[in-house]
């Protein structure tokens, strides 16, 4: 059997002095080789001193990404920093560079346990590892919140995705295909248009603008309404209340689930569900109150290649499990390619389940990409819920 | 103090391999100075879903996973894709003496998409001019490389004709 692809991380780590040790990593795959060498202190796991090489890269940019690694100078490598590294050497610089920044982490840990162990047992002569560690679960190794951050973060950057594609001048446009949806392909700004989905920070962890400067935003681009569709949260039916009054404008609620078969918006359902839920048992406590599930992205591919790449016709996409348990699918989507829309918005026509749009917005300067015009004004969830079940509504590029 | 003598080595390996027309094999072997574990996924294509899977981890301070193979097959009929590392670590479960092997299935996942990353990269041209064409037409179609990082940052060069595309739609 031939191998399509390799890769192969190797990580050293020798002890230069009493309170530093020295890294070495090496990441070399069939498209990569890259090195990263750096020091960490023994008493608190702070780095220092990084140093990348590139042998093998792929766009000419890539050299560039060594600039940035000096961002981590000063991270304390306890657990619970690869999120941070994934953020900063991954985003500013390279996300290979950062996967093997976290074996690098992970080997400095372990090794630090070892030698904390190695230290007692000179006190405790027979004490074995796993005893030391029964003793200290962390080995020594100080608390990632104790430690953490040496320097002032900077706040991750939001993802911004300029839409390069069925863009519109201005005001509303029907999608590139949207014959399938009935309609006549014209523009049409008559309609009711609400963003059905989008984040606001803090409720997802992932987004970066708070919810008033996404209802600003919203209101500013001329949308109708927006629902709040943040990760697996519920929010207060109140302070959804308050927040219309607050700004004269139309705020519903939603929610984006977590399933086993991807991301769902629900819509008329209000439990809060943690956790990764089946989403067949999704379904069914969904319909159980009269809510709606809508597939969202179904099709969100990779950074490289799309389903379109890797062989995905229609006819295969429509016979998902996960076409069995949604009553609709996001055919517009802020964060996925034309491509995977198109996608989308075969297998919604295919399967006749309504389409939505929603922009999955982030940060201010997405809101509104996408959204869904429907044909009467909707001013309450009830109203939202059966203009989806009755499908009166199409997914439309906005902003 | 000997410092040229090694605390601590790890090798981590992960290998891809099509195992029939629709089927891939990936497997992530670790070993390091208190670990030996693998784990090995097949995915189906072209829905990039997990069909099997199977491991083993042995570990020097940590636990026996108990009922490793169960929490193993909690994962068939995921697919391979973004988003799909929260779905691993609920699915398995976040103990702590899971991390590594629900670490591992993701390593495996990303041998995957980086096989497949692999056919569209051979297809940028060797000289420098259609290399940087080839980039720059590749974020174009792709808007999740855009600012995601140091090659495709905000007004580097590869993202210049976006960016203007971009600015010009708004003017």
């Amino acid at each position: 059997m031939m191998l399509e692809f390799m890769r192969n991380k190797l990580v050293d780590v020798a002890r230069l002095n009493e309170d530093t040790l020295s890294i070495h990593g090496v990441l070399d795959d069939s498209i990569y080789n890259l090195e990263l060498d750096f020091k960490v202190n023994i008493n608190d796991l702070v780095c220092s001193a990084i140093e990348g090489r590139w042998l093998r890269w792929t766009t000419p940019q890539c050299p560039q990404a060594l600039t940035f690694l000096k961002e981590a100078d000063g991270f304390c490598l306890s657990e619970g920093i690869d999120n941070k590294i994934h953020k900063t050497v991954g985003r500013r610089a390279c996300r290979h560079f950062a996967n093997l920044f976290i074996e690098c982490a992970y080997a400095a840990r372990e090794t630090v346990k070892l030698l904390h162990w190695q230290e007692a047992v000179g006190n405790e002569p027979g004490l074995s590892f796993k005893d030391f560690l029964e003793k200290d679960s962390v080995g020594g190794i100080p608390a990632a919140d104790v430690m953490e951050p040496v320097e002032p973060v900077k706040k991750p950057e939001p993802i911004t995705s300029p839409v390069v594609s069925e863009k519109s001048s201005g005001g509303v446009s029907s999608v590139a295909d949207a014959s399938f949806i009935g309609n006549d392909g014209k523009s049409d700004s008559t309609g009711f248009v609400i963003d059905l989905h989008l984040h606001t920070s803090p409720a997802s962890p992932c987004a970066s603008s708070s919810v008033d400067a996404m209802i600003k935003e919203a209101k500013r681009i001329g949308l109708d309404g927006i629902c709040l569709s943040d990760h697996n949260y519920v929010w207060s039916p109140d302070v959804v209340r308050d927040l219309r009054k607050k700004h004269d404008f139309l705020v519903l609620r939603a929610n984006e689930i977590v399933t086993e078969q991807g991301d769902m918006l629900v819509y008329g359902f209000y439990e809060d569900v943690q956790g990764i839920i089946k989403l067949a048992e999704l379904k069914k406590r969904v319909a159980a109150v009269g809510g709606f599930v809508v597939a969202a992205h179904p099709f969100r591919g990779f950074l490289t290649f799309g389903a379109d790449d890797v062989g995905l016709t229609t006819e295969k996409a429509m016979a998902r499990e996960m076409f069995k348990w949604v009553d609709g699918v996001e055919t517009l989507n802020g964060k996925v390619t034309a491509t995977e829309n198109g996608l989308a918005q075969n297998v919604a026509k295919g399967l006749a389940l309504t389409a939505t749009g929603g922009s999955d917005a982030h940060d201010i300067s997405t809101v509104g990409t996408y959204a869904t015009t429907f044909e009467h004004e909707i001013n309450s969830e009830e109203g939202l819920l059966s203009a989806l079940k009755e499908g009166k509504c199409r997914p439309v590029t906005f902003r | 103090m000997s410092n040229n003598i090694l605390k601590f080595s790890m090798n981590r390996s992960t290998s891809v391999e099509k195992i029939n027309a629709t089927c891939l094999r990936s497997v992530c072997r670790l070993q390091d100075s208190f670990t030996d574990a693998e784990v090995a996924i097949e995915v189906k294509m072209p829905d990039l879903e997990i069909v099997a899977i199977s491991g083993h981890l042995q570990h020097v301070y940590n636990d026996e996973v108990k009922n490793l193979d169960e929490r193993l097959q909690k994962v068939i009929g995921i697919r391979v894709g973004s988003g799909m590392l929260k779905i691993i670590k609920g699915l398995m479960g976040e103990d702590k003496n899971l991390e590594q092997l629900v670490y591992m299935v993701e390593e495996c996942c990303h041998g995957v998409i980086l096989t497949l990353t692999k056919k569209v990269l051979l297809k940028a041209p060797d000289d420098e001019a259609g290399k940087f064409a080839f980039y720059s037409n590749m974020v174009k179609k792709n808007i999740r490389l855009y600012d995601r990082c140091a090659g495709f940052a905000k007004g580097t060069p590869l993202v210049a004709e976006l960016e203007a595309e971009e600015g010009g739609e708004k003017a």
